[in-house]
């Protein structure tokens, strides 16, 4: 794992009264050991993958309460382990990152969401929207509003957070209903304290067993059962779920002198909402604002004697809601109009932009416009505009492979094998392995989800007069490619090549382990072998490659391109995560140095002389080592190519230089430390 | 008591994979332990695998029992304008927050590295695609309340640590920050592993900022010649060494005619003709690969201590064109016409992994460099000097038209560079240009033509596959592809 958690969850351990500092996620899971959570899973992804990390990490501690804790095969897998919940009443909590997490789950969150739970189920989200996000834009209320999921979506301020994960147990269980707790990325991360209580064991664990099995037709999800469930949603459940929210006070209004102005925001915009109106001269550093505020810490279903309540009487209110469509907000002119509140004027999306993150400076705008204060907008506008004309267009610098990456040789195979027979249309899939589509690269044509890589190739193949080549990975394969790619491929007799990369983790989220991974934790099974799977599958044609021989991959690929051969080939570009690689050898590396034994350091360079500085050696690989300096030559101008700090020495330079036959300036140095006599012998020969 | 009205604002810019995470952490540790209500947070995800990515902080500076149990309400993202310290990893990403509005004169004090690290598209060019680093530099001057600029990597080299030590030395060391040394150093050793470089790094920054000691001078810019008596003494001392006196002497007779006109072009035809006299056959490689400096050199780059040997491999894939190269002039262009009509060029490269540390693989690559004599007797050299010589035509002919215009043509040189495919690439857009615009300009003012030879040229640098120049001359350039390569 990317990231260890083994010190910070003796956090989780903290008894009644303690402070705790750490991180959002942390706080998360001190919050569902406070509820009594009987089991907990999900699935990686930011800016949730740590949660799962956390939770791998905590192993112990859950143990000792008889938690079940697993990491499940894909989100809908997660979901469904929620199912437990609908019969017993235990509780559970699963996460994956949204909005891609929740459409895989989506099945088992209709489901779930029909039959209703006996013990409080809580999905955390990881909103995966603006600033960092890695996915398309979409937001989750939509899917809290098609299967009638209360969304709660805090203040983010920890206590708040561990407050919501606590009540929202507590509101599943009062109406029945699953509830999401939705995080921004930044919720996910931020760093604060909050007062901790006593752990719970749950009342049903492992340590408890169920006795007997519980059944009740009425919680199967076949009709007729079905028809009744979503009566009892309408009739039941969001009474008791509107009852509850009023009643706890789950969302919260401060007042102001201004009544007749007021905002209404999504708990989670809050401290941008107070940020702004301070700015504007209007709160002061603790939230104290002269606009009232409604802030909704829940905001499905919203509690329409509140708003209605919250609003009357004011000449207008702005409402801070992100993203789009604008649920809230229509939501709120209507309610108004239903409940004959009709002088208040609803301002929202009018002020604020329909699309995109709403981040401190869009909610200043928005706001400064809203309290007629739009002349506070100049400075930034003006400044921004200084800087530009400044600075003129910076260079983008998107994410990329990491140095010594075994993804990137398979790029550049890919690259050599396009001068020779022209470009390829690439099914690209969710990975590292994406970064392809970016320069120096430019490879990978689509993009359809994770592992539907070769899904998404179906109906491309067939229209092709030669063969395309579709991307998996390897946690892609395991989430879901080996059924709807591979499988359908074999099923429907199609023909196609399939590389997928082996390296062994899920490495995007922080490289978490899969079931082919090279080595295991003592909780998993070890040796689930993809070759294995494709063999049972009946994939006739597999060959497995070494990534950094470029030329072997060109020619392995080339061969798949024009062999006889029809239906799936499949090539299992092989080469582990290099930044598990490291973070296995540097320990080591350490070590034998440490003892004085001979230690090789092997790194790339090139020779500044002979290199003439066209940079076709950077076109193939984009590695952050392999860059560019000044010409030492005076009479040249065009930087030369060099190797920096940091080069692990995966080779690659020196490959793309003999595959694609670039130039001779490339060199391998080999520093023998700790040199034995022979090292030392032999080197002086020269 | 008066309260702050506002937290103090810590904006960092960071690459995926340089501690931004862990300086954030101390951070947060020393304004907590300070007693400070502090609030830090980020944005990993994907990013991190070598991306921009920002760190951000808000620090309230007045201690909790002062607040009789009232909070300050933290913001989670910064905003423009707003912004007490911008701290950067790297010279484009403090560019890049100015750029977002995060400098602002009137608040902002802006800490960071002046190094750089060029992003891909920079790099990939196949000329210069360098940013303008001094475009940074002179935007902070504008922008930042104060600044505190210099070259934060190699201090940290020097103190054997990572950057992220440095800049938290430096923002502590410039007194923007609420917190004292002492915590801040706490925080350091607090957090561990690798605690006594960091706080040498730290140290180091800090009395930089804090100007008790010099920042590091900013690296030299590279020589360049430009004067043409430089040029002149550069070049005759590079051809010397490249062949012998008689080839110098070639090159101060081809010279000659330029140097009673215009001094800019007459600079220009010395650079270009010394470097393309100079062309990289595998003699000149084979030469540059065996020299003691070269070992020296690689010794450098690669870091190794005194006692440490280095076994150096050289990645050689020579073909059909290298060999023809040093063949006698008849014979090897039959070889080359041979394998173009077969489209065969690169089909017999043999890749070579060749230890030249070693005394086998010293004396082998060393044996190519003791062709120099036979040099001028072989095809590449004849071809080189018959396009040489043709471009010096050119170039003569316009220097009679226009100076300006002969300059253009002159430059043109500069396409000609590498080796195998890159180079015939070079050579085909040389020759393109001087076909559509050199020899059958479809202007007869001597500037158009010349804006016209200047526009080819800087499409000819676009992109390697020539699309850009096949655009701007209205017809594709084709030279010779490899056809099979593995």
């Amino acid at each position: 794992m990317e990231r260890s958690f083994k010190q910070e969850v003796a956090k989780l351990k903290l008894g009644e009264g303690e402070t705790f500092h750490g991180e959002g996620i942390l706080a998360v899971t001190k919050a569902l050991l406070q509820s009594g959570v009987a089991y907990v899973g999900g699935y990686q992804g930011a800016p949730v993958s740590h949660m799962m990390d956390v939770l791998n990490d905590a192993r112990d501690i859950l143990d000792e309460l008889g938690i079940h804790v697993e990491s499940n095969a894909s989100e809908a897998g997660a979901a469904a382990m929620l199912g437990a919940s609908i019969n017993y009443p235990m509780r559970g909590a699963v996460t994956f990152k949204s909005t891609v997490g929740t459409n895989v789950a989506s099945d088992a969150l209709s489901n779930l969401a029909s039959a209703g739970v006996l013990g409080g189920a809580l999905i955390v989200l990881g909103e995966d929207y603006g600033e960092g996000s890695s996915i398309i834009q979409e937001r989750s209320h939509a899917f809290a509003m098609k299967s009638q999921i209360w969304l709660l979506d805090p203040r983010p301020n920890l206590r708040k957070i561990v407050e919501m994960v606590e009540q929202g147990f507590e509101l599943s269980e009062a109406s029945s209903t699953p509830v999401m707790l939705e995080l921004r990325i930044r919720a996910c991360h931020v760093q604060g304290s909050f007062k901790t209580k006593r752990n719970q064991a749950p009342r049903l664990s492992k340590r408890t067993l169920i006795e007997n099995p519980a059944f009740d037709p009425g919680r199967i999800c076949l009709p007729p059962a079905t028809y009744a469930q979503e009566k009892h949603k309408i009739d039941v459940r969001w009474p008791a779920a509107v009852r509850f929210i009023r009643e706890r006070k789950l969302n919260e209004t401060f007042a102001g002198d201004m009544r007749e102005l007021g905002i209404l925001c999504q708990g989670g915009l809050y401290n941008a909402v107070i940020r702004a109106l301070q700015q504007l001269g209007f709160a002061d550093a603790f939230g104290a604002s002269r606009v009232p505020i409604y802030c909704m810490n829940v905001t499905y279903p919203l509690i329409p004697e509140e708003i209605t309540e919250f609003c009357r009487d004011k000449a207008s209110v702005l409402v801070v809601e992100e993203g789009q469509p604008a649920y809230i907000e229509e939501a709120v002119l209507a309610m108004l109009r239903r409940h004959e509140v009709d002088d208040v004027k609803v301002h929202g999306k009018d002020l604020l932009p329909m699309a995109g993150e709403y981040t401190g400076e869009v909610v200043f705008k928005g706001i400064a416009r809203y309290l007629n204060h739009a002349s506070a907008i100049e400075p930034i506008i003006t400044l921004k505009k200084k800087a530009a004309e400044l600075l003129g267009g910076l260079p983008q610098r998107p994410p990329g492979f990491c140095v010594g990456c075994p993804e990137r040789p398979v790029f550049s195979a890919m690259k050599v094998l396009e001068s020779e027979v022209g470009k390829i249309h690439m099914s690209a899939d969710i990975g590292c392995h994406l970064f392809s589509t970016l320069p120096p690269f430019d490879l990978g044509n689509t993009v359809l989800g994770y592992g539907l890589g070769l899904a998404s190739n179906s109906a491309i193949q067939p229209m092709f007069g030669r063969r395309t080549i579709t991307m998996m990975g390897d946690g892609g394969f395991w989430h879901n490619g080996l059924t709807s790619g591979i499988a359908n491929t074999v099923f429907n007799k199609n023909d196609g090549i399939l590389v997928i990369m082996k390296n062994g983790y899920s490495s995007a989220t922080g490289t978490q382990e899969l079931p082919s991974s090279p080595q295991h934790s003592a909780h998993k099974a070890p040796d689930m072998s993809m070759e294995r799977a494709l063999e049972g599958i009946g994939v006739g044609w597999v060959k497995t490659v070494d990534n950094y021989k470029v030329g072997a991959v060109a020619k392995t690929l080339k061969e798949a391109m024009t062999t006889d051969y029809k239906g799936l080939k499949v090539i299992i570009a092989d080469g582990e995560c290099q930044l598990e690689r490291q973070r296995k050898l540097r320990p080591l590396v350490a070590k034998q140095l440490s003892e004085g034994k001979r230690t090789v350091r092997v790194k790339y360079g090139v020779d500044e002389d002979t290199c003439t500085g066209d940079h076709s050696c950077i076109r193939l690989s984009g590695c952050p080592t392999l860059t560019i300096k000044d010409n030492p030559d005076p009479l040249r101008t065009d930087p030369v190519a060099t190797v920096i700090d940091g080069c692990v020495g995966c080779g690659l330079c020196g490959e793309n230089a003999h595959a694609a036959v670039l130039c001779p300036s490339f060199y391998r140095a080999e520093v023998i430390q700790n040199p034995s006599l022979w090292d030392r012998l032999v080197s002086k020969i020269l | 008591m008066n309260l702050p009205e506002r937290p103090i604002t810590v904006l960092i810019a960071a690459l995926g994979g340089e501690g931004g995470g862990v300086m954030a952490d101390w951070l947060m540790e020393a304004a907590t332990a300070s007693g400070y209500p502090a609030q830090a947070t980020s944005i990993p995800g994907v990013a991190q695998r070598t991306g921009a990515t920002t760190y951000y902080l808000e620090i309230f500076p007045a201690k909790k029992e002062q607040l009789n149990g009232k909070e300050p309400v933290l913001s989670l993202t910064p905003s423009p304008g707003n912004v007490d310290v911008m701290v950067a990893s790297e010279l484009v990403e403090a560019g890049r927050a100015m750029h977002n509005g995060f400098v602002s004169p009137g608040r902002t004090t802006l800490i960071a590295s002046t190094h750089r690290i060029y992003a891909t598209v920079e790099k990939m060019q196949m000329a210069d695609g360098r940013f303008d680093s001094a475009r940074v530099v002179e935007a902070a001057r504008h922008l930042a309340k104060a600044s505190v600029l210099f070259d934060m990597r190699s201090l940290a080299q020097e103190s054997g640590t990572v950057i992220n030590a440095v800049l938290f030395g430096a923002m502590a060391g410039s007194g923007v920050l609420p917190l004292s040394r002492e915590a801040c150093e706490r925080a350091i050793r607090g957090a561990g592993r690798g605690a006594e470089a960091s706080l040498r790094g730290f140290a180091a920054g800090y009395d930089i900022a804090a100007r008790a000691r010099p920042a590091p001078a900013e690296p030299a810019p590279p020589r360049r010649a430009t004067e043409l008596k430089e040029i002149l003494a550069l070049a005759v001392d590079r051809l010397k060494d490249y062949q012998d006196e008689r080839y110098a002497d070639l090159y101060q007779q081809r010279i000659k005619p330029f140097l009673g006109g215009d001094a800019k072009l007459a600079a220009t035809v010395a650079r270009h003709l010394a470097l393309w006299m100079a062309y990289e056959d595998i003699i000149r490689v084979a030469d540059l690969k065996t020299r003691a400096s070269r070992f020296e050199r690689v010794r450098r780059e690669v870091g190794a201590k005194d006692g440490e040997p280095v076994v150096v491999i050289d990645y050689l894939k020579p073909g059909i064109e290298e060999f023809a190269s040093v063949l006698p002039r008849f014979l090897g262009k039959r070889l080359v016409a041979w394998a173009e009509r077969r489209g065969r060029l690169d089909a017999y490269n043999v890749g070579m992994h060749i230890k030249t540390s070693s005394l086998f693989g010293y004396l082998l690559v060393r044996s190519l460099a003791w062709m120099k004599p036979w040099r001028p007797r072989s095809y590449r050299y004849g071809e080189e000097q018959q396009l040489i010589e043709r471009w010096l035509g050119l170039v003569a002919e316009a220097a009679r038209r226009d100076a300006g215009l002969a300059f253009e043509v002159a430059e043109c040189a500069r396409l000609i560079k590498g080796y195998g495919e890159t180079h015939r690439r070079g050579k085909a857009n040389f020759l393109a240009i001087v076909d559509a615009r050199v020899e059958n300009p479809d202007t007869a003012d001597p500037r158009a033509q010349a804006a016209a030879i200047r526009k080819a040229r800087e499409a000819a640098l676009a992109d390697p596959e020539g699309k850009a120049l096949g655009a701007t001359l209205g017809k594709p350039v084709v030279w010779l592809r490899p056809l099979a390569r593995s």
